[in-house]
Parts: C-alpha cells; structure tokens; sequence
C-alpha cells in the first residue's frame, strides 16, 4: 500500500527549523544520540573520536546551547555506534577496531574495553538497568556483556550476515536484533533462547530495528526505501513508512512522542523526514545537510532532533520547533 | 516480562544445574521480591548480594563488628532493606543502596530466623525465631523485644501473658517454634511445638484462634506462598501439610474479630479452635513414604502451584517437586553436598539451593533449542510425516503479478506508548519505588590487561575445584556462554523434556537414564558413568575437565 508522499503538514503540526550546526569532526558521523536525562548529547564519527555535548535549551530562545564536555579518544578504528547508560553516567562505543569500550562520562576516561568480536562492532545498546550491554557485529553474532567485571556473558549464533541493530525491551527483558539477511530476531536476554523471527515475503537486508516505547512494536528499517512498524508478537506489520531514501546505508529511524507521535528518520538524500504515526504521512523534509543523514535522535522531553550525516557534510545538526 | 512471547509463569519446573554461584561460605539465600537479586548469608558474618541477571556480584554488606555466621537474610517489601540474623545473637538492618548499616540489635539468643515486616518498604518490626525460645517481634529501632505465645493454656480464656523464657505450661523451652507473618504483616501465624498453628495479632499479643495439626508433632517450619493463600508446613512427623488460607488477605485481623464475634458464647480452646477452623483447612499433605526423609527449608514456587523440599538426609542434596494438587512431579538431585537451604525464584522456573559446602547451586529448565523461533515458516514434527504432493504440485504454471496485498489496515491506530501491567505481580504498585536493581560500576581496567571475551565468568566452572563429584547436570556448565558452539550440550537431557528430541550420542541417553533413578547416590554413579562418558565424548560434564568450547 503505498502512502501518500506530499508533504502537508496536518493543522496542529509546528515545523522544525534548524537551530544549530556544530562540526565536532574531521570525518563521517556515524551515529548521534541523547542521554535518557536529556543533559548530553554524543557523536561518533569515523574519525575514531567521540564527542560529548552539554545541551541546555534556553527560554527565550528556541535553540539550545550546546558546550562540549568531553572528548574521547582511544579506538584504533572509526566507531560506529555509541550509546548511554541509564544513568548517563556510561557511555559504550563500537568500532571497526572489533572492540567497545566504556567511558566514564565525568572524567572523559576510558575505563573498560570489552573484546571479543572477530569483526567490526558495529553497534551497542545497555539495557535499561545499565548492568548490561549488548552489541551486534559483522561476525554475524550479538554479545551479551557484564557491565561491572567487563566479560562476555552469552554469544548469540544470530544471523548469517553482519548484525546492523541491536536494542533492548523497556524492562530489559528481551533484546532484538537486526542484519543485512532480512531477518528481524528477539531474543531472551535472560537466557539468550531465540524467542521469534520476523520474517516477509521478501526480505531486503534489514538496516535498523528498534522497539517502540512500551516495547510492544518494532520500527523497522530495511534497504528498500522503507520503514516498518511491526507487532512482534503477530509478526505482521502495521504501518509502512516511504518517501525517503534508503538503501545503501543503515539509517537509524526513531520515535518522537513529546508533542505528538511520529517517526523521524534520516535519507540518502541529505534530508530528515518526519511522518505522523498514524496517518503515515510525511509531515515535513528537513533539508540542510549535505550528505546521507546517518542518524537521528529525538530529546527524551523537549521537542528537539538531532541528526549526523556522512563524510561531505560531517555536520552535526540541532532543528527545535518554534516555541510561543 | 509482560512480554506476550514470553511466559513467565509456564508451570514449569527445573530440571538442570544451570550454573553454581561462589564466594566464601554461604549459609542462607532470599530472593528479592522480583528475583533480580539473590541475598547470601556468609559464615564470616558478610552478606552478598549477587545480581541474578548477569551473575555477579553486585553489593556486600560487610559488618566488622560481626564476625558469626548467619543463620537467616530477609529483604524488606520493596528491596531498599536487608535483615540479616547473626549467630552472635545479633540482627542487623541494612540498607541495600547505600550498603550502610542502619541499625544493629543484640537478642539474649540466636535468631534462628528473622523475617521483615512484610507491609511497609522500610520496615522497623520483625519477627525473630530465637534458637531455644519463643518466637518475638523485635521493633529494630528501639531495640525493644515482645515474646508471643506460643501455646495455649488448656483452661482460660486464651489471654496468655507475655512470658519471658518459659512457656506458660512449664514445657521444656528448648524446641525452636517456626512462625512467619501473613502477606500484609497484620497477623503472625506460629508453629508451636505441640503441632498446633497459632494465629496472633503482635499488637495485642492475643491468640486468636487455633488450628491443631493431624499428629501433633513438633512444626519446624511454616512459611505462606507469594500470595499469601496457601500456608505450608514442616512437621518432625516428616510431612509438609498445606493449608488454605481462608481469611481475606487485606483485612484478615478484622475479619477475625468479625470470627470471633460469631463464636462468642464459646469459650477458651474452644473458640480459638472454631475460629481456626475459618482460617485454615487443610488442603494437601506431602511426605515421601518409601524413605520418609526429614524436610528442609520447604517452600513454594513463586505462583504458588509448585511446591518444593530440600532433602539432606545422608549428605544429600536431593530437592523434591510437587505439584499443588500432590503429584510428586520431580526429584532433583544434586553433587553429595548436603543441601541447607533452597529458595525458588518469585518468577522464572528457577531453584537456588545452598549446599553444606558453602555453594550456591541455579537449577533451571533444560533447553532445547526451539528451531521454528529461528526460522518461522518451518513447523517441527515429532516423527516423520508421510507427505502426499497434490496433482498439480509441480506443474509450471505462469505466476500471474503478484500484487502485494496486505491485509492489514493500516489506517487502524497503533499505540506505541501505553505500557501493559504487569500481570506476574498483582500488587505492583507503581507509586512504590522499588529497588530491582543495583547500579553497576564498571571496576576500570588495568592498563594492560585485555578481558577475553568468551571467557565464561569466574562463577562458572573451575571444575576441577574442590573434588566435589559435580553429576551430569552440573555438565552444561560453560553453557551459559557458549549458545554458538556445540549443539551437543543444548541437547543434554533432551529426551526428558517435552520436545522430545532423540538423543544422538549413547551418553545422552546414560545421562537421562541415571536422571530418572534419584535414589542412587549420584557421587557413586557418575563415577561410574564417567569412564564410559570419557570414551565417547569427553567434553560433557567430566569431572575435572574444563568448560566445553
């Protein structure tokens, strides 16, 4: 079923506008992301760095300052992914230099690095109690980490192709995984069971997976333009999302529920999209990077995005609504 | 949990040593209220708290002034406090966040046992068991103690004054009497030594009614289940007896007077008796006939329908099964360690026991590898099917454009913020804060040092440690870490479990085979076994061989 693509923004919807660019890199971003509490916000970039940013929205003008905090440097390789604990007192990386590393945010030191993969790590999440990380790579398995002595607690065989998403469920009990062969696996993170497979008819490489707020749908991101969301328990989706570009690189997509609920996902085609949930149409086109927009994020409370793009660009971006 | 893929409670039981927890000593073990921390008891006086998702540890409680062993840990409702009971005759109160000591009592005797106030999150009241005397409520922060009842006399009106040390009918006071709160902490119930269960309210130190246990003999243990209906005790005549609990849960101490009120032309022992009969009736009772073993630390499942006793007698670790209705569904037997205490987790099919050696055993259900979650469009079968092709099964036919229609409507609403309750724990209430977990802190690396990652945590295995012949359950120790590699050990057991798989190494089926036998002593068996094992496959469960890869 094919949506429609104009843009026509329904009537309570107010437009995001660009508020900030910082250049915290020398290379591609890979990824961008805000802690739970809403007070920092990293990137990742190929150029083996990673920054952390205090953001503070102001009140009487809509964009936010942003000061660096922190700037961590250790990995051999460009990183891929990064992700905050709970706490946001942690930060883990993933790298081409197959390892993660845990920072401890306060004093910018790296204080553990967990190896074992035999391939890129390609990307990271904690669970929400934070005592443990989970992490897919391109060896084609997801490891399940010890936060506090730093070992590897369970391998999962989950896929036969390079692992693009991992996440955990809201209460830390299942993990879902996502890779270049199609599938869409949930795991039990208590036991690591292979719990469902999602699967459809066709099946373009999945490019990025996540579960929806109270953990009962997966958006789904696949390198045929489109994303998904499905009921895991059904395993039939719902809702589809097209207009953007997507097929090259893995995306992330995310949700926005603090004025209204959409999905927001960047595009090989420079720009960020913005649908409604429910109606599935796509309500505004961010447009100002210059290159893929690789990752997006959504403030846990204020209505603001932050998105990173690719090597041309290597901008990352602030877009707030206009406040009243 | 509330995950629909997920059951938590499947009724299902342990089958396997899953893996075994060490550090020092352990003498007791509780489960915080949704098993994501294990409490340990040391004999050096520390207690461990051990994160049960990952398991590590995650906190210690270390007292300096107390150097005894512990005889009991309790967590507070919603996880913020420790009790734990020393044998220096101490009680200690902790707090779990902070790992501070709160408070610190000493009583004139060992607590053999000290149960928290199960109402409120930071509870001063508790219910001690003293080794030699009657049961008391200690309030934790003056210090000040109340003995309860523990019998009734056989003339008089059934206000027992408190005594000190002695019972009031000149009993010889050196018989342990088990007592437990009900699940909101507004009643005490307490076994007494003349097999009677007493029914006290600790404000008033009233009996107010009674229920005699069929052969009157002695009550070691009286514990309720999670949710607080059924009753279950210990007897020294070998039987665990389960009650129903006929009050309401809420208000049971005014659902007693309203009792009392409607027996009142009755008097003394007769009315407590009448009385009791409305709270209690019995509803099942246990014992093993054949060896008629003594029972330890018996206990419920979290749900209620499983009911579990540990069996030490002759130095084993033997744990018995049985469902509600009686059916003895599993005898599960551990290395030659006499077992000291058991605990079932409040939610997972999980069984933690405690040997005489100070480890600390994980029993869980044995997994076979459910191969239509990897691959949904596959349907597993039991045994071969015949399978009949239609007429036209292979006939080229032009595929006519395949439209993709979806059949779902995808104009419906989703909600994708609303959570579900969570249906495992009826008085979730969310307005508590609880304590689930602990925070991890990551101990920083030392420069050089490189963590291998497949390494399998310093918990498990080393089983060339201390000479204790681990059985073939123990085998699948390294499992937890190593899902990717050898199939094999998934299998281990499987023709036990309901998916029944045929086993495709002889050893697999010895393994099930000497399962299935629980009254031979293990120790000797796998011995035996062992040479056989050692021949074909020398990876499973070998003593002294290391962690399969």
């Amino acid at each position: 079923m094919a949506t429609e693509t104009e843009p026509e923004p329904t009537e309570s919807f107010k437009p995001y506008t660009l508020s900030k660019t910082l250049t915290p890199h020398k290379r591609a971003i890979s990824a961008v992301k805000f802690s739970s509490d809403g007070r920092l916000l990293a990137s990742s970039s190929a150029d083996k760095t990673l920054r952390i940013s205090v953001v503070k929205s102001s009140s009487d003008s809509p964009a936010p300052t942003v000061s660096l905090l922190q700037e961590l440097e250790g990995h051999e390789q460009g990183v891929s992914d990064l992700a905050f604990s709970s706490d946001s007192k942690y930060l883990v990386s993933a790298s081409d230099d197959k390892t993660l590393r845990l920072w401890d945010i306060e004093t910018g030191s790296l204080i553990k690095t967990l190896s074992g993969h035999t391939n890129y790590a390609f990307c990271v999440n904690f669970n929400p109690q934070s005592n443990m990380i989970v992490s897919g790579s391109f060896d084609e398995t997801v490891r399940i980490w010890d936060v506090k002595s730093a070992k590897c607690l369970k391998v999962l065989p989950a896929h036969s192709d390079p692992v693009t998403a991992v996440d955990f469920n809201r209460d830390g009990s299942l993990i879902v995984s996502s890779s270049y062969d199609g599938l869409c696996r949930i795991w039990d993170a208590a036991t690591g069971h292979c719990m469902k497979t999602l699967i459809d008819d066709e099946n373009p490489p999945v490019s990025y997976v996540k579960f929806s707020p109270n953990a009962k749908f997966l958006l789904v991101g696949t390198l045929d333009n489109t994303l998904r969301l499905w009921n895991y328990a059904t395993g039939k989706f719902l809702k589809t999302y097209t207009g953007h570009v997507n097929s090259k690189y893995c995306l992330s997509s995310t949700f926005s529920v603090t004025n209204g609920k959409y999905i927001v996902s960047g595009s090989e085609d420079n720009c960020l999209y913005l649908w409604e949930l429910q109606s599935r149409k796509i309500v505004q086109k961010l447009e100002g990077h210059t290159d893929t927009v690789i990752s997006v994020s959504c403030h846990p409370t204020e209505n603001m995005i932050a998105s990173g793009a690719l090597g041309n660009d290597k901008t990352v971006r602030i877009w707030t609504q206009e406040k009243d | 949990m509330n995950a629909p893929i997920i059951d938590p409670l499947q009724g299902d039981f342990p089958e396997v040593i899953e893996e075994y927890l060490e550090h020092g000593v352990m003498k007791c073990i509780a489960f915080n209220r949704r098993g994501t921390l294990l409490a340990a008891g040391c004999s050096d006086g520390n207690c461990v708290i051990w994160d049960f998702e990952t398991r590590g540890i995650a906190k210690e409680l270390r007292d300096k002034e107390c150097n005894a062993a512990i005889t009991s840990v309790c967590w507070s409702k919603f996880g913020h406090r420790i009790l734990v009971s020393a044998a220096d005759k101490s009680l200690t109160l902790w707090d779990v966040v902070s790992g501070e000591r709160i408070t610190r009592t000493t009583l004139q005797q060992t607590p053999l046992q000290a149960r928290l106030h199960p109402g409120s999150s930071t509870p001063s009241l508790c219910l001690a068991c003293p080794l030699s005397s009657a049961p008391m409520i200690v309030d934790l922060t003056t210090g000040s103690t109340t003995v309860l009842p523990v019998s009734v006399p056989d003339a008089g009106n059934g206000l027992v004054p408190a005594s000190r040390n002695k019972f009031s009918d000149g009993t010889p006071p050196f018989t342990p009497t088990a007592a437990c709160f009900n699940k909101y902490g507004d009643l005490v119930y307490v076994g007494n030594s003349k097999g009677e269960i007493l029914i006290i309210d600790y404000k008033t130190i009233l009996v107010h009614a009674m229920v005699p246990v069929t052969g009157g003999a002695v009550i070691k243990n009286i514990v309720f289940s999670r949710n607080g209906q059924y009753l279950l005790t210990n007897s020294n005549d070998r039987t665990l007896r389960i009650y129903e609990n006929l009050l309401p849960l809420k208000d049971g101490r005014k659902a007693l007077d309203d009792l009392e009120e409607t027996h009142k032309e009755l008097n003394g022992v007769e009315k407590l008796k009448a009385v009791g009969s409305k709270c209690l009736t019995l509803f099942r009772d246990f014992q093993d006939s054949v060896t008629k073993v003594h029972w330890k630390a018996p206990c419920f499942s979290g749900d209620g329908e499983w009911v579990v006793g540990g069996c030490a007698s002759k130095g084993e670790h033997k744990i018995y099964i049985w469902d509600r209705a009686g059916h003895l569904v599993k005898i599960l037997e551990g290395p030659k360690e006499a077992l000291i205490d058991l605990a079932w987790h409040p939610v997972h099919p999980i069984v933690v026991s405690v040997s005489l050696t100070g480890l600390v055993y994980i029993w869980a259900k044995d997994y076979t590898e459910n191969w239509s979650a990897f691959a949904p469009d596959f349907k597993e079968l039991e045994e071969n099917e015949e399978y009949v092709e239609r007429e036209d099964e292979f006939d080229l036919v032009p595929e006519t454009e395949k439209v993709k229609e979806s059949d779902v409507n995808e104009d419906d609403e989703v909600d994708i913020v609303t959570l579900e309750k969570d249906s495992a724990f009826s008085d979730s209430d969310m307005s508590q804060d609880e304590l689930c977990f602990l925070p991890a802190i990551p101990s920083p690396d030392v420069p050089e040092q490189q963590d291998k990652g497949v390494e399998s945590s310093s918990k498990l295995v080393d089983s060339n440690h201390s000479g204790s012949p681990l059985s073939e359950e123990a085998g699948p120790n390294g499992r937890a870490t190593n899902h990717a590699s050898s199939p094999l050990e998934d299998d281990a057991g499987g023709s036990r479990m309901k998916r029944k798989r045929k086993p495709s190494e002889k050893i697999l089926e010895l393994q099930a085979e000497k399962v299935k036998k629980p009254l031979k002593p293990s120790g000797r068996l796998s011995k035996v076994k062992n040479k056989s094992v050692a021949d074909l496959d020398n990876g499973n469960g070998f003593l002294g061989d290391d962690v399969s890869d």
